[in-house]
């Protein structure tokens, strides 16, 4: 829980606006949907474990072949306590990725990567630069549709948004293709990297601490 | 330098011939524009330069495209990379990147040029066009010129030899046209650099450029100095419109020439009566209306009253707060202060008309619009007969011209009879002919009592068709006048005609006219 509210901090200090910035936000809304559902599950199936019943709920009979866990039945303190800690560790680690996420720069990580990966690279930086245009596409579509059927239907039909959608971004597809197309892209077989960012004997000692700290602590 | 010889292409799944038989030829340094109605082949022309047609697209490629000795059929795109660039009619469309710098860096990280190499070109070319101040910004928070500027960059930092641009000016405000426009003639004039464009507002870049090819419906081209050509071209900007009005013996292309061969006209001429409207009651009254977007201030404390028979114009620059206004106006953004609405209906037009349209052919569409408005079955399609006669039932809205498609937008908008109609820039990529038919019907509405708001960068347009401008700037209503007062008060909005007839007040082709009658 510390470990959350100390991140969340961290993040609002450091934030930038980049594309990803988001991320945490949707991180935290995730963690916090995968503690309800956790506990709830938690608290209507699973072993059962003694101490102080809090309440009982009707017990479901399972088929013998499903033995040791049962459906419903007393609830205990115990049982609650330890599905909520459970879950918080799952929330946290979602979060710990989401802060990540939200705090580095797709773009500038990739600069420093070796170059194997650098076709996946590409794919990431077009995808982290059209999901926002999909986004913002999205908006404009269901505005369009929803004046132009406005006296009758309240709701629009997934065809109205996706048609218009699917062939926008379909067209955008093309489009981007024929750019990077006639810019020379996958023309030369080597491709050079503008302003490359070297790893540094300080990144070095960071990424080997970091390591150390994890096998000690395994 | 590019050598088109009997040229022709057809696309397998398509019956139409797209270009037959073009023949002409561009040399160095040239400053060429393509003309020609939209539908019949331009961007294909452009794209068939770098060999984009047929390598990326498909299609059957009859004829020899050649360019700097080499032709098009036996080299990719990729590797005429150094010899063309090209800019496509949505330059967003075609940015890999966020930033500015990485984005100019891009093409030159796919040819493998070095490091050194590269921090130098990029240096070059950010002073070329002005754009060092913008070098970290993210590309999607750039105005439309900007956008135009960095995509230009881009391609000129592989120091091609020939640049291609599709519609470089009609998204931008007049003044980033102009902007955009005086860069592209700067790389003609001082890298000797040939460039190419295709533009359907004449009036802004007739007098740029050195060279003009039309492509006619026939399938017919005439390449040839500006003045030859649209002597007698279809397609002829105002200053050309008003000359041939005026019978002169020569067509000027420069508002100078003209004004030189109308100075008697000017001293003699009536003075002609505005257009007269009749105003209806008030439809919307705006009271104190803002719009932010986080700590943005989109829209401040705008008051606004729009009566029946009114045809606004709705002005300023790319991210002025056009868009916000409009879409506080149909209830789709958060809003403070009041808007009091006295009407049931509100038709929109949004600025990629592709965004109405749904179905498979243009019966559903129009069927569609029947149902959604209970109407009575046939009359959507009943309208678009009218506004564009015989487009075929079956026929797949993708598939029809520019201008058939905005016939069936409209139809589509104003089937169900709106009180008030808002435009969001609907003219870009409308040829001279659509224009027309968009005005002819908006202004048979608006003496039909419904109003008209048309947020437009388009000052020809504005001049035919709006009653009234109201301009905005950084979300301030900084203008709001009768169309004369307001276009006359600004030299960077004043139509063609009103600079050559300055200080008369006259506004367009027909005023003219009407003054010396």
């Amino acid at each position: 829980m510390a470990a959350i509210v100390a991140i969340a901090l961290l993040v609002k200090f450091l934030k930038s606006d980049g594309p990803w910035s988001d991320s945490f936000y949707w991180a935290l809304k995730l963690a916090f949907a995968v503690i309800i559902f956790r506990v709830f599950i938690g608290v209507i199936i699973g072993v059962p474990v003694p101490g102080h019943t809090l309440f009982t709920i009707p017990n479901i009979p399972l088929p013998d072949w499903m033995a040791g866990i049962t459906l419903g039945g007393p609830v205990t303190w115990e049982r609650v306590s330890s599905t909520v800690i459970e879950s918080l560790n799952i929330a946290s680690i979602i979060a710990i990725f989401g802060a990540a996420t939200s705090l580095t720069n797709t773009r500038a990580v990739l600069r420093s990567m070796p170059p194997i990966f650098y076709e996946v690279g590409m794919v990431l930086v077009i995808a982290t630069t059209l999901t926002p245009q999909l986004v913002g596409n999205l908006k404009r579509i269901r505005i369009a549709q929803k004046i132009r059927g406005i006296s009758n239907s309240k709701f629009l039909s997934w065809r109205q948004i996706a048609m218009p959608l699917l062939e926008d971004s379909l067209a955008r597809a093309l489009d981007l293709a024929a750019a990077m197309d006639s810019r020379g892209y996958g023309y030369s077989r080597k491709r050079s990297k503008y302003r490359p960012q070297k790893f540094t004997f300080k990144d070095a000692l960071l990424i080997s601490t970091g390591f150390i700290f994890l096998a000690v602590s395994l | 330098m590019i050598k088109f010889q009997n040229v022709s292409l057809i696309y397998p799944t398509s019956q139409k011939t797209i270009l037959d038989g073009l023949n002409f030829e561009i040399g160095e340094g040239e400053f060429v524009l393509l003309i020609g109605e939209t539908g019949i082949g331009k961007s294909s022309v452009l794209r068939l330069i770098n060999g984009l047609v047929p390598h990326h697209t498909g299609g059957i490629l009859a004829g020899n495209v050649e360019v700097g000795g080499l032709s098009t059929r036996d080299v990719r795109p990729g590797e005429l990379a150094e010899l063309i660039g090209i800019v496509g009619q949505n330059p967003v469309n075609g940015f890999v990147t966020d930033i500015v710098e990485d984005e100019l860096a891009f093409s030159m990280e796919s040819l493998n040029l070095s490091n050194e190499v590269m921090r130098k070109r990029i240096e070059e070319v950010l002073d070329l066009l002005s754009l060092a101040s913008i070098r970290d910004r993210k590309i999607a928070t750039l105005s439309g010129g900007e956008q135009q500027r960095v995509a230009i960059a881009a391609a000129m930092v592989l120091h091609p030899k020939i640049l291609v641009l599709d519609e470089p000016t009609s998204a931008l405000d007049p003044v980033a046209a102009e902007e955009v426009l005086a860069i592209l003639q700067r790389l003609v004039h001082d890298l000797g650099i040939t460039v190419i464009i295709a533009e359907h507002r004449l009036e802004r870049v007739i007098g740029y450029v050195d060279t003009v090819i039309e492509i006619s419906a026939d399938g017919n081209t005439r390449i040839g100095k500006p003045d030859e050509i649209l002597k007698e071209s279809e397609i002829a900007p105002p200053l050309v419109k008003l000359a041939r009005a005026l019978k002169l013996p020569k067509v000027s292309l420069s508002v100078r020439d003209l004004r030189k061969d109308t100075e008697n006209i000017r001293n003699t001429g009536n003075e002609v009566a505005q257009r007269h409207e009749v105003l209806g009651r008030e439809l919307i009254k705006l009271d104190s209306v803002s719009v932010h977007y986080g700590d943005k201030i989109a829209l401040q404390k705008l008051d606004l009253s729009i009566r029946g028979g009114e045809i606004v114009a709705l002005m300023g620059r790319n991210g002025a707060g056009k868009s916000s206004l409009i879409k506080s106006l149909l209830d789709v953004v958060e809003y403070k202060g009041t808007i009091k609405k006295h009407i049931t209906k509100i038709g929109y037009i949004p600025q990629d008309a592709n965004d109405l349209l749904y179905h498979q052919s243009v019966k559903n569409e129009c069927d569609q619009t029947d149902k959604d408005h209970s109407l009575t079955v046939g009359t959507t399609y009943k309208l678009l007969n009218k506004l564009v006669p015989n487009i075929k039932q079956d026929i797949h809205p993708r598939d029809l011209s520019e201008g058939q498609r905005l016939a069936l937008v409209l139809a589509i908008v104003l089937a169900p009879n709106p009180e008030l109609l808002i435009l969001d820039e609907p003219t870009r990529g409308l040829d001279y002919s659509a224009k027309e038919l968009l005005i002819k019907e908006l202004i048979a509405r608006s003496e039909k009592g419904a109003a008209v708001l048309i947020a437009t960068h388009d000052v020809e347009l504005v001049a035919e068709l709006a009653s009234r401008i109201v301009i905005l700037a950084d979300g301030d209503l900084v203008a709001d006048g009768p169309t004369m007062d307001v276009l006359l008060a600004s030299p960077a909005f004043a139509p063609q005609v009103t600079k050559v007839m300055s200080p008369r007040k006259w506004l367009t082709v027909s005023d003219v006219l009407k003054a010396i009658e």
